[in-house]
């Protein structure tokens, strides 16, 4: 996708933060796909060509949102609408690092607070209006645009919107407010910085570049859409449909899926795998991806003010069993830290161990012998949040697990829970950072302030040079490891579910193997 | 009443299958031979040693759990129940009994309240307000009233007519005495077997309740609970959530095997 | 002077009667009445339940990531800075007038998605009561008149059994013996297309329908049947049956309509518990209707939906009683007349 450079003071992006290619070559040994069924010999399938044609259905299990069709402010499953309907200056590519799509050509200048994108040329959007600088502006600043309020503007809150400069028909200059670095932008913008035409309008006219334009939509129920003939990647889509279909519940969706109703079920629980593999038409794909799973301590609180409380929970959680229970086995251990894929992760710090004793003793030097407390559990976390209460016994802490369901969990008194259960999608170091524990969070349920660390994130946001930004991330992460709020202590795998008619599916890095609807083809 | 009334095979049926409910959810746990929240065996594994019903979505013991779990389902169910009526009684007594006025509010307000399909109402005054025990007990209760205090009402009514109440006023005695003496022992019988039917209805709307999320919170042990925890694994390990559903079929099914052989019990005797 | 006299006797009769009728009138503008208030009383409490959470729409529809002043301007947008009491009046005043806002959640139009959900919802009741209905009164008046037979006896325990289980149980049931495990004849799930009717996708009704029909029918049925015995014993069908009455008479002129009044009573009640039961089975079978319609509504804490759905629902039922008791009004002189006009 990254094309050869030609001007010496332009850094090729792809180089800076695609240096993880080898590093996560070396880690992708461990995806899996269960062979398909039928007696399909390993080189037919290397040999089998993309057929067009056909309505592909994908079947997402999101909650009770209906979602809407918003670029810049996708609601719930109007996330996934938007990789159909819309494209991004960068796209994910298998190893979830952005990769240039709609940008021909992206340089940063030397502390990447200027960023110059170049943007391909002849490309249109589905209502054939051609792609240019003014329709990226326009898009940016809807982005950004305080008016729209979109939850998703502060993972680019410090693009100088109203400096915006439009250098040339397909090229322009965004600069970074105050002349401050930020490198985690194309992550950001990949999944809500879509690219639309000036006329866009969220509801009377969803126009976008995506590989599939909109023909129906039917909030909380599904949404259809036909292909898109000029999409910039050519010969593709595949397919001449697309359905996303929207179900309550994993159970009913599974019975979907191997009844035929759909194609394409995105996250699947453990033990439906079960049900999958017994069945005939149906295959089970594991992705290993770094999402990840944890809980946060709110250092603003009682009884976590106090590092060796931190410490000691650290130590006194049984990662393997949590990862055995509450993610069924598909998962790996953790060691606190997010992006393990990152060019910039420290490596050297070692995984933390499963240590009673020391937990208890520290809990002991910190006159905490006799602990209580709630640990906040949000949708998905019931499962892991029982299993730490379980564990947390064995060190004389008594956790009372609380449900709470998502509108609560999501509502004004996250701020002030003692714990609370967490899952975030993988992702670079100065990304996950800008979201989850650094002071850029617009929710930082850790409350997590420390002087250095964010010094040391400021300092990164703007350090293009890989080898230079290593230094500061590994500081940083040892600090995090050493003193932070976050209790990771897993990486969960994607599965998704397939059903045997489809074709280009394939596990990887990234949580997005079925929602690649520009790969996706049809056998029959 | 209890002469006929154990010679009926619909009494001896229900004894049975809800002796078997009751004792399994109230001596259960003197039996559990792990904990609820122990983690014994591996995700969704099946029958074992030790662990004849095998484990749940997170490795516990189902046949612990299941005897662990019946303790709530069935306090909830008797105490709604049983609130519903005393409270229906009651108003049913005095409604009956103070006309006029009264008795049209009391009968307007049951009415509205019965309009409303039980299951939508506790759902939303639970979903909306929490998902605490007693909350739940009160709801399913006041669901219940509307229907205790027109049965009430209609057989204090049908009482109050006869003669002998007549005669009982006429000789000086005071309201609520007659209430008690005269009225209230006729309505008993009927009221029984309402009571097993609403511990039937309760169950229902309890583990529907828990079915769609909204009932007992997890980590406690809880029929209905376990249903909606193990059903996504049903095709793995079935028994997970056919042993609960056992259960509770048990109880409401027996507890309407004995409100029926009261019904029928009391339909050939007349109490004076 | 005897056509004048005839006329206005003829007239004086139609007077008569819509006097009489007058009366009877009043009986149901008063039952109306009490319903509408009755419906307004539900919206209230609901409205307040909904009002005592400490979350809000705003946060939900935003999501974990929104910053305080995103949530803080779509709370403005929305209107739920207001005081509670002028949100609830608010509300009922564009009610008035028809409008019922639009979701919070999809910003579609609540009487839109409400017309379809709602659709969708009465397509399901509809098809129970049309296997209900004739089943029940089928069934009922067979096991009447053949009572305490073997087989008799063995219909009504297997109906007490069938009552005990519960609905999800039920319909589990179904999709694993008709969908997924054993047969795999039926679709698992109701993914009816949105803009067709239900009728036009027949396949995906057929197990909801089923799972509601069966739980229905125990109570039903076993109503029927005693309201049928009790008729049969009753001392004017002894009567009939000792002026010569033939038994087939007895059964359909005598005995018949009489155990219809318990059994609409019993229907209405049951329309009742379905409506309930509409929420599960929906869940189960992810069928587009009210049920899973007022259940995302209430996880969103999308206010508009809930309010419309629960006014939708209340009045239902409001009406189904009303309709329960017009009718048994209706059937009763009818059936006096009926009797008095017998051999």
């Amino acid at each position: 996708m990254t094309e050869a450079t030609s001007r010496r003071d332009f850094l090729r992006y792809g180089v800076l933060l695609g240096a993880g290619a080898t590093l996560g070559g070396g880690l992708l040994a461990g995806c899996s796909r269960d062979a398909p069924p039928a007696a399909a010999s390993a080189a037919a399938l290397a040999n089998e060509k993309p057929r067009q044609g056909g309505r592909l259905r994908l079947g997402i299990v999101d909650g009770s949102q209906s979602g809407n069709l918003d670029v810049h402010k996708p609601v719930g499953s109007g996330i996934i609408r938007g990789f159909a309907l819309y494209s991004k200056l960068w796209e994910w590519n298998e190893r979830m690092t952005p990769e240039l799509a709609l940008a021909e050509e992206v340089s940063i200048n030397a502390n990447a607070s200027a960023w110059t994108i170049r943007l391909r040329k002849g490309l249109e959007f589905h209502h054939g209006k051609t792609i240019t600088a003014d329709d990226l502006i326009f898009s940016a600043r809807r982005l950004s645009d305080p008016q729209l309020a979109s939850p998703y503007a502060s993972l680019v809150q410090r693009i100088d919107r109203d400096n915006i400069v439009k250098l040339d028909e397909y090229t322009v200059r965004i600069p970074i407010k105050d002349g401050l670095g930020f490198l985690p932008l194309p992550d950001g913008w990949v999944n809500f910085g879509g690219i639309v035409p000036s006329d866009y309008h969220p509801v009377t006219n969803p126009v976008g570049a995506g590989p599939y334009k909109l023909k129906e939509f039917t909030p909380g129920q599904r949404s259809l859409f036909t292909r898109f003939n000029n999409y910039f990647k050519p010969g593709k889509p595949y397919a001449d449909e697309l359905e996303i279909i929207e179900f309550k519940d994993q159970t009913s969706r599974v019975a979907a899926l191997l009844a035929g109703q759909i194609d394409t079920a995105y996250a699947i629980t453990p033990e439906q795998i079960v049900p999958l593999r017994a069945n005939g038409g149906a295959a089970v794909q594991i992705s290993h991806t770094h999402g990840w799973q944890g809980f946060e301590m709110n250092l603003d609180a009682e009884p976590f003010r106090d590092v060796r409380v931190r410490q000691a929970f650290r130590l006194l959680a049984n990662r393997q069993e949590l990862v055995a229970r509450a993610l069924g086995g598909q998962g790996r251990v953790a060691n606190d830290l997010y992006s393990p894929l990152d060019p910039t992760f420290n490596h050297g710090i070692a995984q933390r161990a499963y240590d009673l004793d020391q937990a208890k003793s520290l809990l002991r030097s910190a006159g905490k012998t006799d602990l209580r407390l709630e640990l906040a559990a949000g949708p998905g976390g019931s499962a892991a949040a029982q299993v730490f209460a379980n564990q947390a016994k064995l060190a004389g802490v008594d956790i009372r697990v609380k449900q709470v369901d998502a509108a609560t969990y999501n509502g004004p008194l996250r701020d002030s829970w003692t714990m609370s259960t967490t899952a975030r999608l993988g992702g670079e170091f100065l990304h996950t950072a800008t979201n989850t524990d650094s002071a850029l969070a617009a929710t930082n349920k850790t409350h997590f302030n420390d002087a250095r660390f964010n010094a040391l994130f400021e300092q990164a946001l703007g350090e293009t040079d890989v080898e230079k930004r290593k230094v500061l991330v590994h500081e940083a992460q040892q600090i995090q490891h050493d003193r932070g709020g976050l209790l990771i202590w897993g990486f969960a795998d994607t599965v998704d579910g397939i059903a045997s008619r489809v074709g280009g599916a394939k596990p990887e890095r990234s949580h997005f193997s079925t929602w690649r609807f520009d790969e996706l083809w049809l056998r029959s | 009443m209890s002469r006929g009334f154990l010679r009926q095979p619909q009494a001896r049926a229900g004894l049975l299958l809800s002796g078997i409910a009751l004792l399994a959810a109230l001596a259960g746990p003197l039996f559990a031979p792990h904990g609820a929240a122990d983690f014994v065996g591996a995700v969704y594994g099946g029958p074992a040693q030790g662990a004849p019903l095998g484990y749940d979505y997170l490795g516990r013991d189902v046949l612990s759990r299941l005897l662990l779990g019946g303790w709530s389902v069935v306090w909830m169910a008797f105490s709604s129940a049983f609130l519903a009526l005393l409270a229906g009684t009651v108003l049913g007594l005095v409604a009956a009994y103070a006309g006029g006025r009264t008795d049209r509010t009391l009968s307007w307000s049951a009415d509205v309240l019965l309009a409303f399909p039980n299951l939508i109402l506790v759902l939303l005054v639970v979903a909306l307000l929490g998902r605490d025990p007693w909350l739940i007990v009160l709801t399913a209760s006041l669901a219940f009233v509307p229907g205790v205090l027109r049965l009430v009402r209609s057989l204090a009514l049908g009482v109050a007519e006869q003669e002998f109440v007549e005669a009982a006023e006429l000789l000086g005695y005071p309201r609520w005495h007659v209430l008690l003496r005269e009225i209230l022992p006729n309505v008993l019988t009927p009221l029984l077997v309402h009571f097993g039917s609403m511990l039937s209805w309760a169950v229902t709307i309890l583990s529907g309740l828990s079915f769609l999320g909204y009932g007992v919170a997890p980590p406690a042990a809880d029929w209905g609970l376990m249903i909606n925890e193990n059903r996504a694994g049903l095709q793995a390990q079935p028994l997970a959530v056919l042993a609960p559903v056992l259960m509770i079929v048990l109880f409401a099914l027996g507890a309407n095997l004995l409100a029926e052989a009261v019904a029928r019990s009391n339909a050939g005797t007349e109490q004076r | 002077m005897a056509l004048t006299w005839t006329l206005t006797s003829a007239f004086g009769t139609r007077f008569l009667a819509l006097h009489g009728l007058a009366p009877w009138l009043r009986w149901l503008g008063g039952r109306l009445l009490a319903g509408a208030g009755a419906v307004a009383a539900i919206s209230i409490i609901v409205f307040g339940a909904t009002q005592a959470l400490p979350s809000d729409p705003a946060r939900m529809v935003l999501g974990p990531e929104a910053p305080e002043s995103s949530v803080l301007t779509l709370q403005r947008q929305l209107g739920l800075d207001r005081p509670v009491a002028e949100q609830y009046l608010r509300w009922a005043a564009r009610l008035v007038q028809g409008d019922l806002g639009s979701s919070l959640d999809s910003h579609v139009p609540v009487l839109q998605l409400v017309q379809a959900r709602a659709g969708n919802s009465a397509s399901l009741l509809a098809g129970v009561l049309a296997v209900v209905v004739p089943l029940a009164l089928g069934a009922g008046c067979w096991l009447a008149l053949h009572r305490d037979s073997w087989f008799d006896r063995k219909a009504v325990s297997a109906l007490i059994a069938l009552k005990a289980i519960p609905n999800f149980a039920l319909g589990i049931g179904l999709v694993m013996l008709f969908s997924t495990t054993v047969f795999r004849l039926l679709p698992a799930v109701s993914l009816l297309e949105p803009g067709r009717s239900p009728w036009s996708q027949p396949a995906f009704l057929i197990l909801p329908l089923a799972t509601l029909a069966l739980a229905g029918l125990p109570y039903l049925i076993r109503l029927v049947r005693s309201a049928m015995i009790e008729a049969l014993d009753s001392e004017y069908v002894l009567a009939a049956r000792l002026r010569g009455v033939t038994e087939r008479r007895v059964v359909w002129t005598h005995a018949l309509p009489n155990a219809l009044i318990p059994a609409i009573q019993g229907l209405a009640l049951t329309l009742s518990v379905l409506l309930g039961g509409t929420l599960i089975v929906e869940v189960v079978f992810t069928y587009p209707g009210l049920g899973s319609a007022l259940n995302a509504a209430i996880e969103m804490r999308d206010i508009p939906v809930i309010q419309a759905i629960v006014l939708l629902v209340a009045a239902g039922v409001v009406l189904i009683n009303l309709g329960a008791d017009l009718l048994t009004v209706l059937l009763t002189p009818k059936l006096r007349t009926a009797l008095g006009a017998q051999p």
